[in-house]
């Protein structure tokens, strides 16, 4: 029997040896709520600590967020069964926790992502071509973290935990906390926050754990925000974890919450929130939220073989799309023109990552040699300059090994 | 000119990059309120407060990431490892993070995280306590490894290699930090010998000793030893302190070894797959026709280190050194 | 434009080498769109669904549904850029008989012959493992030699002028051979890669200077041998160890230390070869030369060389080879101004009697003269010496350093010898050869042996086998 948030029950076929997620805590623990102010039938719930102050455009525009993410994602996922990607990992089922979170940024405020992250890296403003080049691997990071505050993908799982505490660390240092949006020194809008990704399995690192020990004590202005979507590849939640997740962030002495990862404007209001606390100077918050991994680990991997079809099929009623979808609908903020053309923009979105991808160049062999340090390096060079020497002792057109 | 101790011209060597530049901070266990365990950092946070001179949770990995974090938001953090056995949990943000952030970014990101390790042995303790882990490190590209032998060296180096945009694996040899010398506290570092060179610390026409660390002094020991008249006549031997073990400073080895035609590597780190083995390969392609013998390596065995009653076995001491000179003379 | 493309099975990602056709979504003559799901395939565990690459129509299905499919071969033919409804794109009948014409047959599983590359099973990270390649790319060949890249700056360079000592370059080997040769490296101008010392710059330093005492002479001749002054009555005389002799030592000891030397003898009546001697000395081909016994033995020898190669050869302990030549360069020891040479006389299995004689002649002029070449004193590769100068009959000579064999024959003198079983008065002769054991074992020594004493005694032999 698995146990899901709301008392829904499903039983565990007897021929499957696998283990269905549970979560037997959560009806017993009146403290382990989900804050949901969207219900997977497109239904509005008011929450009193998060007021949602997003107009019937702002809305719209998440509609328009999910769809695109979600397009761009299968895209990907098709570029790479055409042999144009080595793999992919999908975020298909958790565009809404990326996009919510996202959206709820302020424009100085940094973002440490994983490597699933591609919704958020949409919200701000990285052009999709730029995630295809590390999974097609022409780069293992293409765009400027500066830029567009958001860090380059971590591969090495909960690394980017303490990078992010680091940041904020620093952030202290420079004055930015605790103020409000008038009284930023040096100018621009209100102080800084950090924001730095993570999963389920993430938790159980020795770094994501230390990364909760500085910013406890330091009093670092970071939002840990957990993507808990239930696996880490064939691993179920309760492999990492006896407790739910939010409640980690109790045992080092910080705020935890958990939020209907599934419901874009819960994860909005309550990052927002999270982040403005934060800039105040109030340090950490841990925020679970609760979604599903929709797809695969990535590309290569295959859930049938660890995971229940009828868990996918449960969490598929759940959707972060048709919720937004059919409230709009049902609520008139948007008509059948308004999806038509959003539809009609994701395939336009669609085509174009296919192309991007396709006519996507290879870097230069001596390529290799670049970017290692800042200084000219006597050692390095000269394994540059026999390299190409000895490419150039092969006849034209032989030139890459094969 | 002053007379200092190798830990102090350390500490005034600090104390001097965090007054020139207030991105500078200090990072790691005990190093504020006590000073450090060897008191390096002793009263630099009375002077520069506790945003600067940080007392860090007890945790390695920890105080690499987030000097990480802290580098990518302008910083530059000085972080120290207590002892050198205790850098394996921090091994993971230093290879996999620290040295190739700046590649993966393509350049757009550049990370100027020194960290500061003591090393090496001959200090009677008990487990961990006496590595000399450098290898690991030299192997990984993206880092930059160095190791001062004596207090005028680690003076300018630390400043040095705070200045470096790289980051910096910085071994200071703990046997040594009592050892004074003589320091210019107000030369210009521009004039320094840059960081990424060697020293030829002491000249010689036989045979050529390659060295860097606790060893140098050991070196320079031997070295005298042998220029005396004995049973086996007296020898010329040049010490060469690499100071930099990545990159190594391949123009100054070639150089000497050209001269004397013989070679000999001396570390505590274990001689098996240690960096001597990377000087010996490099010395004999590159010297082949100039070689009278081959290039011998004197190291610590292939054992973990031994309880502190062993060491001195364990340890290349004088004799060892002027042994392997010996060897190289039996071909 | 459009063109006729062909849709390959891809691997999805599971490691699969094959899959089902479950279902077809698209029938030929249907527009397809790039990503457009266009068939169901079986994979692993479970139903994966196939978008189409490109825009078009599609023209044929290659594969049926229920059809087990190779990973790599082709599933539909699509005209690639194509509106529904264009004639050459049609699903009609023609549209198959036109492609028929059109369609290239499927490519072999490893795709290769296509130019495509090698298929990878992916995994969980990445593409997966590539097959890396079996047969070496073609290199660049500049004036006959193929291409390395030189090390630009592992590459050793001579010390700079001025910068102190100039130290001899060598490799290690050759500095142990010099060593053991007695030569001093210093001395030697070196002719290898950035002026550093080779094997050949030491040997031939060494042969130079080869010196040992003895002098060819027709057979009566005495010999002059040089000696030293004796020394005063009661006490010692002490002769420094220099130049030539010192050089001569050294190769003696490489030659006697490195060679396992076996002497073998053979006392041969060789009553028909003076005799053979003394009427061709008397033939117009050999008017104003001189014809000893020296040139019979010569010619025996050369013979006896072309019927077992291997004594005509070398022990390569470098390369671990045995170096057979093809060639006989017949080498004399010849007492000389400078000492003991041993010039050679090349290529002596084509010379004719008449120009066998000639060569040992004026060999051994020039090289008692002193005007011997480098050439002449270098690659040899078989030796003979006559001791019978000396007034002995035979002993254990010491190879030339590179040689396999060297002979010796000692004087011709009148001994009592066997005949048809009663005791006559013959010329005979004692034949000594050494041999290095390594390369020779007793039996072709003895061969050899047999064979040079078998042309001494009966010098018609030297005809049949010739």
């Amino acid at each position: 029997m698995t146990v899901e948030p709301g008392g829904a029950t499903t039983a565990a076929p007897a021929s499957q040896p696998s283990q269905p997620t549970q979560l037997t805590q959560q009806a017993a623990d009146p403290s382990s709520e989900l804050i949901q102010l969207l219900t997977p039938e497109g239904e509005r719930i008011d929450h009193p600590d998060y007021p949602v102050d997003l107009t019937a455009a702002d809305i719209r525009d998440l509609y328009r967020d999910l769809v695109l993410v979600r397009r761009i994602d299968t895209e990907a996922i098709a570029l790479q069964r055409q042999g144009e990607l080595g793999i992919w990992a999908s975020l298909l089922g958790q565009e809404a926790a990326q996009i919510g979170s996202g959206r709820a940024l302020s424009p100085q405020d940094m973002v440490f992502p994983t490597y699933r992250e591609h919704g958020v890296a949409w919200c701000r403003g990285i052009d999709p071509v730029k995630l295809l080049e590390l999974y097609r691997g022409v780069s293992h990071g293409g765009w400027a973290p500066e830029e567009h505050k958001f860090h380059l993908y971590t591969i090495v799982i909960g690394a980017q935990t303490l990078h992010a505490t680091g940041y904020a660390m620093g952030i202290q240092r420079d004055g930015a906390v605790g103020l409000d949006d008038e009284g930023r020194e040096g100018g621009g809008g209100g102080g800084e926050a950090v924001i730095v990704y993570f999963g389920d399995g993430a938790t159980s690192q020795g770094d994501v754990n230390e990364s909760f020990v500085w910013a406890s004590v330091f009093n670092a202005p970071v939002v840990f925000f957990c993507q808990n979507n239930q696996w880490a590849i064939s691993e179920p939640l309760e492999k990492q974890s006896r407790i739910p997740l939010y409640q980690r962030a109790r045992g080092f002495g910080f705020p935890g919450l958990r939020v209907d990862g599934n419901d874009v404007l819960a994860c909005y209001a309550v990052t927002k929130k999270a982040l403005a606390a934060a800039r105040e100077g109030q340090g950490p918050t841990l925020i679970e939220a609760f979604t599903y991994r929709m797809g695969a680990h990535t590309t290569t991997d295959d859930p049938t073989r660890y995971r229940l079809a009828a868990e996918l099929e449960m969490w598929k009623l759940k959707d972060p799309i048709e919720r937004v979808r059919v409230y709009l609908a049902r609520t008139g903020q948007a008509d059948p023109d308004f999806f038509a053309a959003i539809d009609e923009e994701a395939k336009k979105v669609g085509a174009g990552v296919r192309e991007a991808c396709r006519t996507m160049p290879d870097p230069p062999p001596l390529a290799i040699f670049d970017n290692v340090y800042t200084q000219p390096n006597a050692i390095l060079q000269a394994e540059r300059d026999q390299y190409a020497a000895y490419l150039d002792t092969f006849e034209a057109g032989e030139g890459a090994p094969r | 000119m002053t007379t200092l101790t190798l830990s102090k011209a350390l500490n005034e060597g600090l104390r001097k990059a965090l007054e020139d530049d207030p991105k500078v901070l200090i990072m790691g266990e005990d190093v504020g309120k006590l000073g450090g365990v060897f008191r390096v950092t002793d009263g630099l946070q009375k002077d520069f407060g506790e945003a600067r001179l940080i007392d860090t949770p007890l945790a390695e990995s920890g105080i690499i990431g987030t000097a990480i974090g802290l580098a990518l938001r302008g910083y530059r953090p000085v972080c120290e490892i207590q002892f050198d056995g205790f850098v394996f949990p921090a091994v993971d943000q230093i290879v996999s993070q620290l040295a190739k952030m700046r590649y993966r970014s393509l350049g757009k990101l550049s990370l100027p995280v020194v960290i500061r390790i003591p090393c090496g042995g001959g200090i009677g303790a008990v487990e961990h306590h006496s590595e000399s882990p450098e290898a690991v490190f030299a192997h990984t590209a993206g880092l930059r490894v160095v190791a001062c032998a004596d207090a005028a060296d680690a003076f300018t180096m630390i400043r040095q290699a705070i200045r470096s945009d790289d980051p910096v694996i910085f071994f200071e040899p703990k046997r040594r930090y009592w050892d004074k010398g003589e320091v210019d506290t107000a030369a210009d570092l521009a004039s320094a010998l840059p960081m990424d060179r060697a020293r030829v610390v002491l000249e010689g026409t036989d045979v050529t000793l390659l060295t860097y660390g606790p060893l140098v002094r050991t070196s320079l020991e031997a070295a005298l030893a042998a220029r005396e008249d004995g049973p086996g006549n007296g020898r010329s031997i040049e010490v060469v302190d690499l100071r930099s073990l990545s990159p190594l400073d391949t123009e100054t080895i070639f150089a000497s070894v050209r001269r004397t035609g013989r070679c000999v590597v001396a570390h505590e780190a274990p001689v098996y797959a240690g960096l001597g083995a990377e000087i010996a390969a490099r010395v004999t392609e590159a010297c082949f026709y100039h070689l009278e013998a081959p290039v011998l390596r004197v190291g610590g065995f292939a054992t973990p280190y031994p309880p502190s009653r062993l060491e001195e076995h364990y340890l290349p001491d004088l004799d060892r050194i002027l042994d392997a000179v010996d060897r190289t003379f039996g071909y | 434009m459009t063109e006729l493309k062909q849709f390959r099975l891809p691997d999805v990602g599971e490691g699969l080498t094959e899959a089902e056709i479950v279902t077809w979504h698209v029938k030929p003559g249907d527009l397809v769109e790039d990503g457009q799901v266009i068939v169901d395939i079986e994979a692993a565990k479970g139903v994966v669904e196939l978008p189409s690459p490109w825009d078009g129509v599609v023209t044929r299905l290659l594969a049926e549904e229920g059809q087990t499919v190779d990973v790599g071969a082709p599933i539909i033919a699509i005209q690639v850029g194509a509106a529904a409804g264009e004639p050459a794109a049609s699903g009609s009948a023609q549209a198959d008989n036109a492609e028929r014409a059109v369609v290239t047959p499927p490519a072999p599983a490893d795709q290769s012959a296509s130019g495509e590359p090698p298929q990878r099973q992916a995994v969980l990270v990445g593409y997966g493992v590539k097959a890396s390649a079996t047969t070496r790319r073609a290199r660049k060949v500049t004036a006959g030699r193929t291409e390395t890249a030189e090390v630009p700056t592992l590459q050793d360079t001579p010390a700079e002028p001025g910068t102190g000592t100039a130290r001899a370059l060598a490799k290690p080997p050759v500095r142990k051979l010099a060593k053991d040769l007695g030569i001093s490296l210093a001395e030697l101008t070196g002719s290898g890669p950035d002026g550093s010392i080779t094997r050949d710059d030491v040997h031939r330093a060494a042969s130079d200077t080869t010196a040992r005492s003895a002098e060819i002479v027709n057979g009566n001749g005495a010999a002059a041998a040089t000696s030293p002054a004796a020394p005063s009555r009661g006490g010692e005389t002490r002769i420094p160890v220099r130049g030539v002799r010192k050089h001569m030592a050294a190769a003696m000891v490489a030659s006697a230390f490195t060679a396992p030397h076996v002497t073998e003898f053979l006392q041969v009546d060789v009553t028909e070869t003076m005799a053979a001697l003394r009427r061709v000395r008397d033939l117009p081909e050999f008017s104003g030369l001189r014809v000893s016994p020296l040139l019979f033995v010569a010619r025996a020898l050369v013979v006896a060389a072309g019927r077992h190669p291997l004594i005509n050869s070398s022990w390569d302990e470098a390369a671990q080879e045995i170096v057979v030549k093809g060639y006989v360069n017949l080498g004399i020891a010849v007492a000389s101004d400078r000492g003991l040479l041993v010039p050679n006389v090349k290529d002596a299995g084509r010379l004719s009697l008449p120009e066998l004689a000639r060569g040992l002649q004026d060999l051994a002029e020039t090289a008692r003269s002193g005007k011997a070449t480098p050439a002449d004193l270098s690659g040899g590769t078989i030796t003979i010496t006559n001791v019978g100068v000396f007034g002995v009959d035979g002993g254990t000579p010491i190879l030339t350093p590179g040689e396999a064999a060297i002979l010796a024959f000692g004087q011709v003198r009148d001994v009592p010898w066997v005949v048809d079983g009663q005791l006559a008065v013959r010329a005979a002769c004692t034949l000594s050869l050494s041999f290095d054991h390594r390369v020779v074992d007793g039996e072709l020594g003895s061969a050899v042996l047999r064979d040079v004493g078998a042309m001494l005694s009966d010098p018609v032999r030297m005809l049949a086998w010739s």
